[in-house]
Formats: structure tokens, C-alpha cells, sequence
């Protein structure tokens, strides 16, 4: 039973992380029916932006005096920055074939994801970069299950960021803008939404949950590294389309299936096959509901 | 016609460079194979700057004789096999008279099946995997050790100096970590430690809590890490701290590397691993040392074996005057000198022989701690 419920807790975790990630993926397609192949790219600057930070506050010694200010203004920042290059790439990458064929958006978007992992290789290095260890040591023990208090903040901070993101696409205007230009475009633009604006609005949302899930797998695994946004970044695209792409709870409910799949996997069969196990539930998934598990973005959930 | 002027007057100037350069300049080339980008970029680049360093070394002590300098050519095999035969065939289109490499002995052995058609002799710095020598291909030499050297000594040691009883193994599946796991296994078996599970995890994984939480309940007196690559063996490292893992975790030569520190820290603390042994007090490491360090920073587990590797190539082809293989080959099978990772001499099949010592990780060092003869080197 301990070791269900300590698998329950690994499970959890990586889900929610690959959920934070998936909602990149979904969002934008919503948008504008781009897979964005450059987003885990966006997850691993995230990570970096974060070491570079934390490192910062560490070396001048504001780390231990004040823990959570840092946390706070690292969290910020880093969002902050990968949204903006995620505005950036999409101005410079698709902006300008939005009118072409979505083959060649497709392509422009893997170029980006090489190019973006390229460059965080030259300007960053090729090694592991490590992340300051000293937060959140120590943790809970509930009989043999143990859960780390920086696993706390994890699952906290995420169920906080999924919350903050319903509130903003469900309940103010900016997210029935995002619903109605995802619906209509040329509909919603007739109601003075300016669509660009929501284009570059919802990739800045989705590149700063990836940024804050960056942060979050530097601090929980101890470091990151250039090529650290690939495999991540392929799972949660499976995540997303478990759910069906274009739908935000979906994305939420892939990424934790494909999370527990994974761990349940690895924890009762073997650590070989787990990534065998989340891709044989995408592919059951999709053969018998095609549009994955939320369906089609037919009503207004679709952003 | 003017135009017709201007074109050979272009076309001659492209050409001035190539007839000029292949009238004076005479180089030497040779090839490096190793993981420039992946994941195992780290350990792929100290091999590149290692046999770097041995050109810098000739070419300081006046190059070799009929070339005026010598050139590299670095391929990054990123440890795909189909990447490191291309780059196999690049480098015999290049003409190269040797290659330093691979690093991941699953690229070694296709690569040097190609290289071998060519008869360009090959020096792997760091693939350990039975294969590499024992398929009888004849310029093919290895500076590092071998698996089946390394597993029982890792057996004998967990056996020996940690009284273990039990032991809990986990890989990554590539070949050279699945290779010695699966001998540390049959090691173990052969000397009586009972092995309760072994399991695997993939390449690229972040997260193995899953295995972990196994390892954990499983609870082996040792937890056997082998990974290909620092990197994975850190975050492992660290996390079996975190979920509190009471196993003893004992590596082996591949986290051999300063950066498993320093992703790891304090959780690397108290780690066994094996590794060939290199005295560190030798004038020959000294001397490299002073070289390498300020130009590329910690010397890390392969770059003295690539200059190693770069010297046995370079010194052959000074004493024999020559880039023919078959007189290369006779020239390396006669050395017996001091390299800066051991004493270098070759077997028959190419193999040079590596003792295998365990190291522990005591206040970010790696600290000699037993010797298979010896017995422990310290308290």
C-alpha cells in the first residue's frame, strides 16, 4: 500500500509537469491549429533563465535571507522572459506564414525547436548546469512514503498556475476574447478582437507555464541541460492530444494520465517499457475516440 | 568576351589557394569520433580536447617530420551508431590517417567495421564493451579497460570491502551499460551476493522516481547505477537521496567525471564507483595537467586516455616515418612507455589492460579508496 501510494505521489508530480507543459501545445493549436514544435524549447530556456537567477540571488547570499522573495521574483522574471520570446518566435517564425500552408508553418516551427536548442547549447555549454540545492530540504514522512516539501511547492505551485489559467480563460475578457478568436477568427475580428494580439497573447501564456515547469524540473531533479525541452516536450504533445488538442482540461487530464501511466509502468512492470505504456494509451485512446479523451474543440472550452 | 575574361580571371583566383596549398603546405590528418552535441557532449568534448592537447604537444616539441602541421578533424557522433558510421565515412573521404575514437562503444563498433575497409588503424579512448576487441579487426586498439575486467572487480569489491549481501541493478540500456550490468550480475552471482532485481530506465530519463520507489522497497544492500554518462547518474544520485533510498549506490568508470559533483553535491557524497587506475603523481599526468587544465578546465574521466590515444598514434607515424598501416600497427605493438592514464603496452588483440580500483566521493573528490590486490587504501 505504501509503495501504491509513494508511486501515486512520483505519478502526480511528473503529470503535473507535463500537464503545465501540454497547455502550450493546446492552447496554441486552439489558436491557430499550430503544433508548436519550438514549446519544449520555451520549457528548457525556462529551466536556464531559472538556474541563471536562483544562482544570482545564491552568489550575493539573498537566497537564505530571503527564500521566497527569490522564489517569487525567479518565478516572474523567468515566465516573463520565455513569454516574450515565445512572442518574439512567433512574429519572427509564423507570423509571416500565417497565410501558407500549415505543412509550411509545420516545418518552420521544427526549425525553430533546432534552432532554439542549438543556441542554449553555444551560449549555455554542453554540460548539466546544477540548480542551488539548499531550498526546501527535508520533507514528510508518512510511514515509508515520503513526500519532500519541495515536492509540496511543486504540486502547489502547479495546481496554483492551472487554477490562475481556467480563472483567466474562463472567467475575464481577455479569455472570451481567446475563446472567440479560437472559435472564429474572422468572426471575432468583426467585433474589434484584435487577432494578433490574442495569437501573441495565448504564446505567452503557454511559453510561461512551460518556463515555470522549466524552473520547477531544475529545482526538483537538481539541473538542467541544453537538450532537456526534447523529451519532455514530445510527451506532453502525446498529452495533449490525449486530452484533444485544442482542449485546456484536456491538456490537464493528459498530462497526468500520461504521468501516472509512466510511473505505474515503471513501478509495477518495468522501468524499461514506460515510455512503450504512455504511447500504447495514446494510440488505444485515439482508436476509439480519434479527437482524444475531452473530444473536439466543438464548444466554447476551445482556446 | 569581356565576360568570358572576367570569369577566368575568378576562376583562377578560387583556384591559386588549392594549387598553392597542395604544392607547400603538407598536413596530417587525423580524425576524432566522439559526442559533441546529446547528451553525452560533455564526456565527448574532454575526449576531442584531450587529443587536442597531445597535437599542441607535437607540434610544440616541433611537429613530425615531412608535415608541416596537424590537423584534426573532429566528428561528433552524437553515440548513434548511423551518425558515427557517416562520420566514419567522412573521415576516410577526408583521407585521415587514424581515428581517436568513439566514446560509446555502440557507435565503436559500426564505425570501426567502416574504418576497417580502409585500413585506417582506430584508438578508442573510452568504449569498455567486450566487442570493441574481440572481433578481430586489426588496427583496432583501446587505451580504456574492458567490461569483463571491470565487473568482477566491482563484484569483488562490493563483496569484499562492503560485505554486501544483496544487490539491486539498474541500466540504461545502451550497450556498454547494459554490458556491465548485466557481468556485475553475473559477478555477483559467481561470488554469492543474491541480486533481487534489475531493472532498467531509458535514455534521456529525467525522472526515476518509479525505479527508485523500487529500489527502495526492495531495499539491496547496494544499489548499482549504470548509466552511460555523468548526467543521468547525478539526477539518480540525487533523487535516491531525496526519496531516501537506504542503499549503498555503487557506480562505475562513466560518472568518473568533476561535473557528478557538482550536479549532484552532497548526495554524491559517500558513492563508490570503479574506474582504471591512474596515478595522478606521475611527471607524465604533471605535465598534462599543466597543459590542459587552464585551457579546458577539470580533467575529466576520458580526456588523458584520448591523449593517450593521440600520442600512441602520433609517435608511430614520427618513429616510423610513415602513414602506412601495417607498419603503424607493428610500431604501436612494440611501445612500452608511461602514457599520462597508465602504462601503455598492447595485447595482441589491440587491448592495452586497465586495473581496476575503487574510488570513493569524499568532500568532491574522487578519493583511491581499494585496490583488487591491495586491499583498502585508506581508512
Amino acid at each position: 500500500m505504501d509503495y501504491f501510494l509513494q508511486q501515486l505521489i512520483n505519478g502526480i508530480t511528473l503529470g503535473g509537469l507535463y500537464a503545465l507543459i501540454a497547455l502550450g501545445y493546446t492552447m496554441v493549436y486552439g489558436v491557430i491549429q499550430l503544433i508548436n514544435f519550438a514549446h519544449g524549447e520555451f520549457f528548457a530556456a525556462g529551466g536556464y533563465v531559472g538556474v541563471i537567477l536562483l544562482s544570482y540571488f545564491t552568489g550575493r547570499g539573498y537566497l537564505d535571507t530571503h527564500p521566497v522573495l527569490c522564489l517569487t521574483a525567479a518565478f516572474a522574471l523567468t515566465m516573463a522572459y520565455c513569454a516574450f520570446l515565445a512572442i518574439g518566435v512567433e512574429k519572427v517564425a509564423y507570423k509571416p506564414l500565417r497565410r501558407e500552408s500549415r505543412l509550411s508553418v509545420l516545418l518552420s516551427a521544427l526549425g525553430m525547436s533546432i534552432f532554439l536548442t542549438n543556441a542554449l547549447m553555444l551560449t549555455q555549454g554542453v554540460y548539466d548546469k546544477a540548480y542551488p540545492s539548499e531550498l526546501f530540504q527535508g520533507g514528510f514522512q508518512f510511514g515509508s512514503v515520503t513526500i519532500s516539501y519541495l515536492r509540496v511547492m511543486i504540486l502547489s505551485m502547479t495546481v496554483v498556475l492551472l487554477i490562475a489559467l481556467n480563472i483567466l480563460v474562463f472567467r475575464t475578457k481577455i479569455g472570451i476574447a481567446m475563446r472567440a478568436t479560437a472559435q472564429d477568427k474572422i468572426m471575432s475580428s468583426l467585433v474589434s478582437i484584435s487577432s494578433n494580439r490574442i495569437i501573441s497573447l495565448t504564446f505567452g501564456i503557454g511559453a510561461g507555464l512551460a518556463a515555470a515547469a522549466g524552473i520547477m524540473v531544475g529545482l526538483y531533479y537538481g539541473s538542467v541541460r541544453y537538450d532537456m525541452g526534447f523529451l519532455p516536450g514530445i510527451k506532453a504533445f502525446a498529452a495533449a492530444v490525449l486530452g484533444g488538442i485544442g482542449n485546456i482540461t484536456g491538456a490537464m487530464l493528459g498530462g497526468l494520465i500520461i504521468g501516472m501511466v509512466e510511473i505505474f509502468g515503471a513501478g509495477y512492470i518495468s522501468g524499461q517499457y514506460k515510455d512503450v505504456f504512455a504511447f500504447i494509451i495514446l494510440i488505444a485512446v485515439l482508436y476509439f475516440k480519434p479527437t482524444g479523451i475531452m473530444g473536439e474543440n466543438i464548444d466554447d472550452t476551445r482556446v | 568576351m569581356k565576360k568570358t575574361l572576367w570569369k577566368a580571371v575568378v576562376l583562377g583566383c578560387v583556384l591559386v589557394p588549392f594549387i598553392l596549398g597542395g604544392a607547400t603546405a603538407k598536413t596530417l590528418k587525423i580524425g576524432s569520433m566522439s559526442p559533441l552535441t546529446g547528451p553525452y557532449a560533455s564526456d565527448g568534448t574532454d575526449i576531442r580536447n584531450g587529443v587536442l592537447t597531445a597535437i599542441e604537444v607535437f607540434e610544440k616539441e616541433g611537429g613530425i617530420p615531412g608535415y608541416d602541421k596537424i590537423e584534426l578533424f573532429a566528428q561528433d557522433t552524437a553515440c548513434d551508431p548511423k551518425q558515427a558510421v557517416a562520420s566514419a565515412n567522412k573521415l576516410i573521404n577526408l583521407e585521415v590517417v587514424g581515428v581517436i575514437g568513439a566514446y560509446c562503444s555502440s557507435s565503436t563498433i559500426p564505425a570501426s567495421e567502416t574504418l576497417a575497409e580502409e585500413d585506417i588503424p582506430m584508438l578508442t579512448p573510452a568504449s569498455t564493451n567486450e566487442m570493441v576487441t574481440d572481433r578481430g579487426l586489426p588496427y583496432m586498439f583501446r587505451l580504456c579497460g574492458r567490461d569483463d575486467d571491470q565487473a568482477p572487480a566491482a563484484a569483488k569489491f562490493m563483496k569484499e570491502s562492503l560485505n554486501a549481501k544483496t544487490i539491486f541493478i539498474i541500466d540504461d540500456k545502451t550497450t556498454y551499460s547494459q554490458g556491465l550490468a548485466d557481468g556485475v550480475k553475473k559477478a555477483s552471482e559467481a561470488i554469492g551476493i543474491e541480486v533481487l532485481g534489475h531493472d532498467h530506465v531509458n535514455q534521456g530519463d529525467k525522472d526515476f522516481s518509479a525505479v527508485l520507489t523500487k529500489a527502495k522497497s526492495i531495499n539491496a544492500d547496494i544499489l548499482y547505477m549504470s548509466l552511460q554518462g555523468y548526467s543521468p547518474g547525478a539526477l539518480m544520485a540525487l533523487q535516491a537521496k531525496r526519496m531516501g533510498v537506504p542503499s549503498q549506490i555503487v557506480t562505475q568508470d562513466a560518472m568518473f567525471q568533476p561535473k557528478f559533483m557538482e550536479v549532484a553535491k552532497e548526495a554524491a557524497e559517500g558513492i563508490y564507483l570503479t574506474y582504471g587506475f591512474t596515478d595522478t603523481t606521475t611527471p607524465e599526468y604533471k605535465a598534462f595537467e599543466e597543459i590542459y587544465v587552464p585551457k579546458y578546465g577539470a580533467i575529466a574521466a576520458y580526456a588523458t586516455y584520448a591523449y593517450d590515444a593521440a600520442t600512441v598514434l602520433l609517435k608511430a607515424i614520427k618513429a616510423t616515418g610513415s602513414t602506412d598501416p601495417a607498419k603503424l600497427k607493428a610500431e604501436i605493438m612494440k611501445m612500452d612507455f608511461d602514457g599520462v592514464a597508465k602504462r601503455i603496452k598492447f595485447k595482441e588483440n589491440g587491448d592495452s589492460g586497465s586495473t581496476y580500483i575503487a574510488f570513493i566521493i569524499k568532500d568532491g573528490k574522487f578519493v583511491p579508496y581499494w585496490h583488487p590486490e591491495k586491499g583498502l587504501l585508506q581508512k
